[in-house]
């Protein structure tokens, strides 16, 4: 409806806006400016008009992205704003598709290894940890994910560079060495970069709070279709269900004060200083009051799964460190969330106690094996902010989606294309509710959720036959490198550039990290002169032998990939506090400068 | 740009009576033959001048397709006027009005100002419903009609801005309490719009002042 030049002019105009003057605030606060301006996910294209009409309160319009083709597999999203506890949305979502290729193979067609990456973000406190999240995350998991490139995806010649000298190049050149020698599985090293990631972006976001206006903290989970299977990797609770024939199989844990209470409990027990004296870790049964002092009351320690006795004595009114139980339990009496990202500055709403040190950002991957799976059209991965999971159950979930197929069949050649986003819109309908008074009400009468809820539905088919048609296509490419062609079939690095060599097509394809930036891409040796873009594909089509050893199916793929990916003018992979600020800082200028207060 | 009162929209009708394509007409002047099926709803917004002054229109875009009925019922709350849109080359989309009318009626304000619009005017040769049948439908119910082309743009600009001063002159007869934003409309913030731009300004578009 909007044209993008309306936006960019927008953005242009909000960006030139003086900064607020700031009368009371210290120093720092006078420069200090969101690093990333809120929005709503990239995918829904939304303008500024948007996101204000879909911040409506009374309404609570439910949300699809108008262009559905812009996330991959036709896979469903909706979204619905809260019932009025924040002005914002708090949730933030993100979906990438990118290439895992080796600097040195970039220019060679098929390659690199595709992915696909969903992340669902739910923010409290401040939408500023999840905005910060949806925009970085990825990047994050991306170089991650690049510095064990060697165990996911061995190089095309092996052996040849002395850095996988040990691996054995002998008999095959294919899967089969994709492992080491003592190898661990690719999953090991594939759960080791989701990790480390959410590692990584709390810290980051720990740093920029420093330097940025950025409020709160999120939860995170992110679905990973890597090397042929599913990695969720999730700290919170956001829910992953991967939903079968109308029955519920979960893919994550949710991590709530009450699911981790020993952890918190010992953690407690073993640095009381943490408490201040203001709370205890140990668990009462119940809770005793200031009438029970002297008197045997029920308790147990970190070490015990029973019960025993003991005197009520003064440090036994403190508050316990969890407190509440399921989805109404507190930890330090405040928070209802214990793993995440964010929330550095986040303290009790008693005692002031510091509750960041209890909050992990530990993420639990779980595994499917998408590969060796029979699966069918109906098969999906349905990821939700907490949201959807308070109101509608895992079982209901998959009894929604199944119907919502059902309307949409996959057979239906015209309308079957809606039939993820129709599912995702109903079971954000069904967890909302219809307004009733004041209130919001299910179908059932029961209370809907007055909370923010996002839900993606994930087809599980696409991804395997993308995965299957790849890794034919690589071992072709592998048996090509290994039978030793002619060098004017494929180009390799190391080769002085000709005239000659800039007849090959997969120059012409974009390869690798497809949202690195114009300034990355001149690094390669192959951007010399001539414009990759210029070279005519009948060039292609002229050498069936090139042609038949590289891949067009996969130059499709790539070119899918690139349409859906979120236009981002920095790539804003970060490495270490020196170059995030610097990324950071050359991010600013193209978003409205704004205060978050 | 400010404005001295927000006017909230809602389009209805069956599914490919187009809808969209109206919308589209209205905010951008153009028009796409093939449009995706509205799973939901779509926003539009567009300023406009009536009586001197700055109306903002805010329209919601609705899902024809019945699966979808439940979810347009929660829109019909909090919209000042709604286009009934039915088909002049497909009868049944005449025939199912009565219906939208009871959902609007039932589910919106009772000051919602109705336009019902016969669309597709320029397919003539494939008329099926007579204009006289439109006027005939429209007179009964209350409501303002007209047909329009979303292809040809003709009588778009008119269905709604028409709409908007029937909703003014209802403000200036004091039927729409104003200070109710249930009743799908707002005055205008005091300041320019870089005081209501994302994210500091609260509520969005401000409370109280106004221009008028």
């Amino acid at each position: 409806m909007f044209s993008k030049v309306r936006n960019a002019l927008y953005n242009a105009v909000g960006g030139v806006e003086a900064l607020p003057a700031v009368a009371d605030g210290e120093d720092q606060s006078r420069t200090r400016v969101p690093k990333f301006p809120y929005a709503r996910p990239h995918f829904l294209l939304f303008q500024q008009d948007e996101v204000q009409v879909s911040a409506d309160h009374q309404i609570r319009p439910i949300i699809v992205p108008r262009d559905i083709s812009k996330i991959p597999w036709l896979s469903g999203y909706a979204e619905t704003v809260n019932a009025g506890k924040s002005t914002w949305n708090e949730d933030q979502a993100c979906v990438q598709q990118r290439i895992l290729v080796r600097e040195s193979e970039k220019h060679i067609q098929g390659a690199g290894m595709p992915y696909t990456y969903f992340a669902l973000f739910d923010g409290h406190a401040g939408y500023g940890a999840a905005v910060a999240a949806a925009n970085q995350l990825h990047n994050i998991v991306h170089k991650k994910l690049m510095d064990v490139i060697d165990h996911v995806l061995p190089p095309l010649e092996l052996g040849n560079n002395g850095v996988h000298g040990h691996m054995e190049a002998s008999t095959h050149r294919g899967m089969a060495l994709w492992f080491p020698e003592k190898a661990l599985p690719v999953d090991a090293f594939i759960t080791g970069a989701l990790e480390l990631a959410f590692n990584e972006m709390d810290a980051q976001i720990g740093e920029d709070k420093k330097k940025y206006v950025m409020k709160g903290g999120c939860t995170c989970v992110v679905a990973l279709f890597i090397a042929g299977k599913l990695y969720v990797a999730n700290a919170g609770d956001s829910r992953a269900v991967r939903c079968s024939l109308g029955k519920p199989y979960p893919m994550s844990n949710d991590f709530t004060p009450s699911t981790e209470r020993r952890r918190l409990q010992q953690l407690a027990a073993h640095k009381p200083e943490l408490l201040s004296d203001n709370f205890t870790h140990l668990e009462y049964n119940p809770r005793p009051g200031r009438a029970l002092m002297g008197r045997k009351i029920l308790y147990r320690d970190v070490f015990m799964t029973g019960w025993a006795y003991k005197t009520c004595a003064p440090e036994d009114l403190r508050t316990p460190v969890v407190t509440g139980e399921g989805k109404r339990s507190r930890l330090l009496a405040t928070i209802g969330v214990t793993r995440g990202l964010g929330d550095h500055e986040l303290r009790s709403i008693i005692h002031n106690t510091p509750i960041k040190p209890f909050l992990s950002s530990h993420a639990e991957v779980k595994i499917y094996n998408i590969e060796a799976q029979k699966i069918n059209e109906s098969d999906v991965l349905v990821m939700g902010t907490d949201g959807l999971w308070d109101v509608t159950s895992n079982e209901r979930t998959a009894e929604i989606v199944q119907h919502s197929l059902q309307n949409f069949p996959f057979g239906d050649k015209a309308n079957a294309k809606y039939r993820f986003t129709s599912a995702a819109q109903d079971l954000v309908m069904h967890s909302r509710g219809k307004p009733e008074g004041h209130n919001w009400q299910t179908t059932g009468g029961a209370p809907g959720t007055i909370d923010d809820i996002s839900v993606f539905v994930i087809p599980l088919t696409p991804y395997k036959s993308e995965w299957e048609a790849w890794k034919q296509k690589n071992e072709e490419l592998r048996q090509i490198k290994s039978a030793k062609l002619p060098t004017s079939s494929i180009i390799t690095s190391e080769e002085p550039r000709t005239d000659m060599d800039l007849q090959f097509p997969a120059d012409s394809l974009p390869t690798g990290n497809q949202t690195t930036g114009p300034s990355d891409r001149t690094t390669t040796p192959l951007q010399n002169g001539t414009s990759s873009s210029s070279i005519p594909i009948e060039v292609f089509v002229s050498q069936p032998d090139v042609a038949n050893a590289l891949d067009l199916r996969l130059a499709e793929i790539s070119l899918d990939a690139e349409e859906v990916l979120a236009p981002e003018p920095e790539d804003t992979i970060v490495s270490n506090g020196e170059s995030s600020a610097a990324t950071g800082d050359n991010a600013d200028p193209t978003s409205p400068n704004y205060c978050e207060r | 740009m400010s404005y001295a009162y927000l006017f909230k929209y809602i389009i209805i009708g069956d599914t490919g009576v187009g809808k969209s394509c109206l919308l589209l007409q209205f905010t951008d002047k153009r028009f796409q033959p093939v449009h995706d099926l509205t799973i939901g709803v779509e926003f539009g917004a567009r300023m406009i001048t009536i009586d001197g002054k700055q109306i903002k229109l805010q329209i919601w875009d609705t899902a024809g397709q019945e699966a979808f009925r439940s979810i347009t019922r929660s829109y019909y709350r909090g919209a000042a006027g709604a286009l009934l849109v039915y088909d002049i080359t497909r009868r049944e989309t005449f025939n199912h009005l009565t219906t939208w009318l009871e959902d609007a009626r039932q589910h919106s304000n009772s000051n919602m100002v109705i336009m019902l619009i016969g669309n597709k005017s320029d397919l003539e040769t494939r008329r099926e419903v007579k204009k006289e049948e439109g006027e005939a439908f429209a007179h009964e119910h209350g409501l303002i009609f007209m047909e329009t082309s979303a292809k040809t743009a003709a009588n778009v600009e008119e269905a709604f801005i028409n709409t908007a001063k029937e909703i003014y002159e209802k403000i200036q007869e004091g039927v729409f309490d104003i200070n109710n934003e249930a009743n799908g409309i707002k005055i205008g913030p005091q300041h320019s719009p870089t005081n209501a731009s994302l994210p500091s300004s609260g509520q969005g578009a401000g409370q109280g002042g106004g221009c008028c």
